[in-house]
């Protein structure tokens, strides 16, 4: 989400103003890139469980579709608002640029609050979606993921009423299905797994083995988890790692300088994914204030939680020692603190870029389910990596030879690669 | 050394042909490719002016904490202390997942490799005894020729994944227990390799694969030690690492042939089939058999390759005679006489000073595999693939001819192969009166069993049989593989009347006998007083199969064998 009292969908085509300057866009492709190219409200009505009828508001945006059917999550959200969908749905045209597969961008969204609704009212909420979009989704149109407070139930309901309606199986419909039923191998461990695989390069670029490193990460989600994991695997310590309490409202950071352990810190969350303050001390963790993770003497960050985290306020108390920042998140890092950041040295890995690994996984998922054909874990993970590095290595070649930030640089390279296909289809 | 560099994901840069992927130990084949490539940057150069273009070709290593890390995450140790059967491994293996940190860096191998590719072993322990565990390990060609990258991609790590299970097979286990390291945990590191060769239609292998030795523990008649050895097979070196028949001389005497008893002999005793890459029609999808991607193929079907060009002479029946080369017709026979005694190539100056720098650089006797490629009318390309150091025993034990003639003497050699002197009290031979041509492979699983039971018990014996120990052909003797046989620590060859007297050179069976320091004694039928089987047959029996009898003497006996003389004998203990 945006940065209070700023409109993310504003922030997004300034962005793109940006680029597009560099790229000497002309003036029909930046009219056409600046805006979505289908925009779908619509509303709801769900039969809830009391018997009463309620109207939700219901949300599509394809924002460009020149290299692929549009592909972007569904949120359930009770601060949904059309704008954080466009501006989500360009994003994700970016970011499926950036790692070259072929789709476009879209993002949708249901103004609720499945916190107090029933598994039968989301249910009916899901399946009221997909009759309202159902002629304008599909596996050669628009392929919709789980995304917030939405997940792998919510895409078999949808999926199951689309393929009624349509009369027949098209598992290719939609993403973030359970292995069993469609899904793909691979796909839990994608976007942690992603966003280590750009880590390493990145590292290698820098001249760093990962066993002289140690990170220091925000959240302790799916991502993050998976983000440790591989981190440690390549011989890297993760020594901090913050995670938001439930209960007090607020986030804490954890602190064991000789290195985490995400199984034993695992084995002491609650059901929200909240680390017990009392255990981890008994494992010997500090529990220390929620910012403390950004101010760690550590090679890396890897902000994995929220947007917005890393700000003009707090990017002073980045230490020193810190080489690298991998954004696991979406926007952790507000234009104010880009500032500080490359005034500070530092490598950054930007979001759209480090997180691509859902979208590549989502995306061999469709494959996948379109052939009816899986693959091993194996192979699914060998091609998410083979992407992912060449992926950085364009975006890194290219900020090196045109001195550009690695945000710029990627930005450069999705928005010339989406500039080029509505070229070449005759569109502008 | 040279620090290793990491995959670049550039398999064939000249600039680096050799990485690794994945931290960890390198194992033993893969040190030893680390120093064929230290010897060819000093020396490269001057190699490459007598006549070969010589290169270590492209190889990614994949380094032993994958292996570590693949057990653990897939809780293959405790499924392994079960004791599953071989299959069980293999299958549970080639379900399980690689790390996620390798597997990127083999997508990106099989994305850009369009040429088979060589899957081995490189153990650790192979590396700490200094010695190879040749033919132990799993080894699999895979032929990264298809089209789709995600066929090629499985087909590696299928091929992965056999190496690693191969570690705990029991004929591994078996070797390994009759080593100093017996109980302690393999790690394996994997070597994948590009395969010099050419490619004749659907199917890939180089004109001419060799061992060469700087010294011969085993000498051909009338060569000293120092002369060393070189053996050379067409194909994939496959035939002489299962110890198939292939050509041996020593350098110093290209021209020698060896001491064949007759025409046919030499027709029966060389060899007459090779190995190579299927890189045609894919084959039946078996990912658990180590020559999924092989052919054999018989020698008509090379010469239509054009790869006998230099390997092959033909046997004129009217004269009697071979002629090298193929420009008549015949029976063809791999003597490589094009090579060895016209020198249309300049192999064996090539060879020596290849052998001559690696001795120099490793400090000691050196054994050297390599792999010939030999266009018509383009650069011969020699693929440099190992050199390690060999072990020598330096015992001094002195047979005479008079302790041969000894009351004492069980057995009495004038063809012994090793050096040093073996104490112990177990014996296992193949009975002379139940033994039948026909029945060698039966008799093979019948001394495995009793192999396994000895190994087991730690008790090393003597065995004792009849015709070639490891021989491929079941006719010229007793077809046990290495493991079937580790416990045994001297070996004993009564020769069969049709056989020639001189072993089989350059098997690995044979290398496996040098590494092992196994005593080797042949026996010829017509020898005096050859072996005492009245005796034998008077020792207490421990346990018996239908063709084989094991017996423990009371007192220990003592094999010796003089490595200078050649000659070697059983001695019992004096009454």
């Amino acid at each position: 989400m945006a940065v209070k009292g700023v409109n993310p969908f504003e922030m997004a085509q300034a962005q793109f103003d940006k680029v597009a300057a560099l790229l000497e866009l002309d003036a029909a492709t930046r009219e056409l890139l600046r805006f979505p190219m289908r925009e779908f409200t619509f509303a709801v009505p769900v039969r809830m469980d009391d018997g009463q009828v309620r109207i939700f508001r219901g949300f599509r945006v394809h924002h460009n579709d020149a290299r692929g059917p549009a592909k972007g999550g569904i949120r359930f959200h009770p601060q949904e608002t059309l704008d954080t969908v466009r501006a989500l749905a360009m994003w994700m045209t970016w970011k499926c640029a950036v790692v070259d597969i072929p789709l476009g961008g879209g993002k949708g969204g249901v103004i609720c609050d499945p916190h107090h609704l029933s598994q039968r009212e989301q249910e009916r909420i899901c399946r009221g979606w997909v009759r309202q979009m159902a002629k304008n989704v599909g596996p050669v149109v628009d392929v919709p993921a789980p995304d917030v407070m939405t997940t792998g139930q919510h895409m078999l309901w949808m999926l199951d009423e689309y393929e009624a309606i349509h009369g027949g199986h098209y598992p290719g419909f939609i993403t973030g299905k359970p292995v069993s039923l469609g899904g793909s191998q691979g796909r839990t461990e994608a976007t942690g797994y992603g966003v280590v695989f750009t880590i390493r390069e990145a590292l290698r670029q820098l001249g760093l083995k990962p066993e002289n490193t140690r990170a220091s990460v925000q959240g302790f989600g799916n991502v993050a988890q998976y983000a440790i994991r591989l981190y440690r695997q390549i011989g890297g310590a993760v020594v901090c790692v913050s995670s938001w309490d439930n209960n007090d409202q607020v986030a804490y950071s954890f602190r064991k300088t000789s290195g985490i352990d995400p199984d034993e810190l695992l084995s002491i969350t609650d059901r929200f994914g909240g680390i017990d303050k009392a255990k981890a001390r008994d494992l010997g963790y500090e529990v220390l204030p929620g910012d403390a993770w950004l101010e760690q003497p550590v090679e890396i960050l890897i902000p994995a939680a929220m947007e917005n985290q890393i700000r003009g306020d707090n990017a002073g108390t980045i230490q020193s020692t810190v080489k690298l920042i991998a954004e696991g998140a979406n926007g952790p890092t507000t234009p104010e603190a880009d500032t500080i950041i490359q005034e500070k040295g530092i490598f950054q890995i930007p979001d759209f870029l480090a997180n691509a690994g859902g979208v590549t996984c989502s995306y061999f998922e469709q494959v996948q389910s379109n052939m009816n054909l899986f693959w091993e874990k194996d192979e699914v993970l060998g091609k998410l990596d083979v992407t992912m590095t060449a992926a950085f290595q364009a975006v890194a070649d290219l900020a090196r030879k045109r001195k550009l930030s690695m945000r710029d640089a990627a930005y450069v390279i999705s928005i010339s690669r989406v500039a080029q296909a509505c070229h070449d289809r005759g569109w502008v | 050394m040279r620090e290793v560099a990491p995959y670049a994901r550039r398999f064939f840069d000249p600039a680096q042909r050799l990485s690794r992927i994945g931290g960890g130990e390198l194992g033993g084949k893969a040190q030893g490719l680390r120093q064929a490539s230290e010897v060819l940057a000093e020396h490269g150069a001057e190699l490459r002016a007598l006549g070969f273009e010589v290169d270590v070709p492209s190889l990614v290593i994949l380094g032993t904490d994958f292996f570590d890390a693949f057990l653990e995450r897939n809780g293959l140790l405790e499924f392994l202390a079960e004791e599953p059967s071989d299959v069980e491994i293999a299958q549970a293996f080639h379900r399980a997942a690689l790390p996620a940190e390798m597997v990127g860096d083999l997508r990106a191998l099989s994305d850009e490799v369009h040429v088979p590719l060589a899957v081995r072993s490189s153990s650790l322990l192979e590396d700490a005894l200094g010695q190879p565990f040749a033919g132990v390990y799993g080894t699999k060609m895979v032929p990264a020729n298809q089209s789709s990258a995600d066929v090629r991609f499985r087909s590696l790590v299928d091929a992965v994944k056999f190496v690693w299970a191969s570690t705990f097979s029991s004929g591994a286990r078996a070797y390994l227990a009759a080593t100093p390291h017996r109980g302690e945990r393999e790690r394996m590191a994997v070597i994948v390799q590009e395969v010099v060769g050419r490619r004749h239609g659907e199917r890939f292998y180089p004109d001419i694969s060799g061992v060469a030795r700087s010294y011969n523990f085993y000498p051909l008649a009338g060569a000293r030690p120092e002369e060393g050895v070189v053996s050379l097979a067409s194909g994939l070196g496959k035939t002489i690492v299962d110890g198939g028949l292939c050509w041996s001389f020593a350098p110093t005497r290209p021209r020698a042939v060896p001491p064949f008893g007759s025409v046919g002999d030499l027709l029966r005793n060389t060899q007459t089939r090779l190995w190579a890459v299927n890189v045609g029609t894919p084959p039946a999808y078996d990912p658990m058999a180590e020559a999924e991607y092989l052919l054999e193929i018989d020698l008509a079907a090379a010469e239509l390759d054009g790869t006998l060009r230099y390997a092959a002479s033909t046997f004129d029946p009217g004269s009697e005679r071979l002629w090298p080369g193929l420009g008549r017709a015949g029976p063809r026979v791999l003597d490589f006489a094009p090579l060895l005694v016209h020198g249309e190539l300049p192999l064996v100056g090539f060879l020596t000073a290849l052998l001559r720098r690696c001795e120099a650089a490793l400090g000691a006797p050196i054994e050297v595999e390599f792999a010939l490629a030999l266009p018509p009318g383009g650069a011969p390309r020699c693929g440099f693939l190992q050199v390690r150091p060999l072990l020598l025993s330096r015992e001094t034990v002195e047979v005479g001819d008079a302790d041969l003639q000894s009351p004492a003497a069980v057995v009495a050699s004038r063809t012994a192969l090793g050096n040093g002197r073996r104490e112990l009290a177990d014996v296992v031979y193949v009975e002379p009166e139940a033994f039948e041509g026909r029945l060698t492979p039966e008799i093979a699983l019948e001394i495995e069993r009793l192999n396994r039971d000895l190994v087991a018990a730690g008790r090393p014996y003597l065995l004792i049989g009849f015709g070639r120990w490891g021989s491929s052909e079941p006719w010229l003797g007793i077809p046990v593989r290495w493991d079937q046989i580790a416990g045994a620590r001297a070996i004993v060859e009564a020769t069969l009347p049709q056989m020639s007297p001189e072993p089989s050179q350059g098997s690995h069976f044979f290398h496996n006998l040098s590494s092992f320091a196994v005593l080797y004694l042949s026996v010829p039928p017509e020898a005096r007083p050859g072996i005492d089987w009245a005796w034998l047959a008077r020792q207490p029996e421990v346990a018996r199969t239908a063709h084989v009898r094991h017996v423990r003497c009371a007192s220990p006996l003592s094999i010796e064998v003089d490595g200078r003389t050649r000659r070697g004998r059983v001695r019992r203990a004096e009454a």
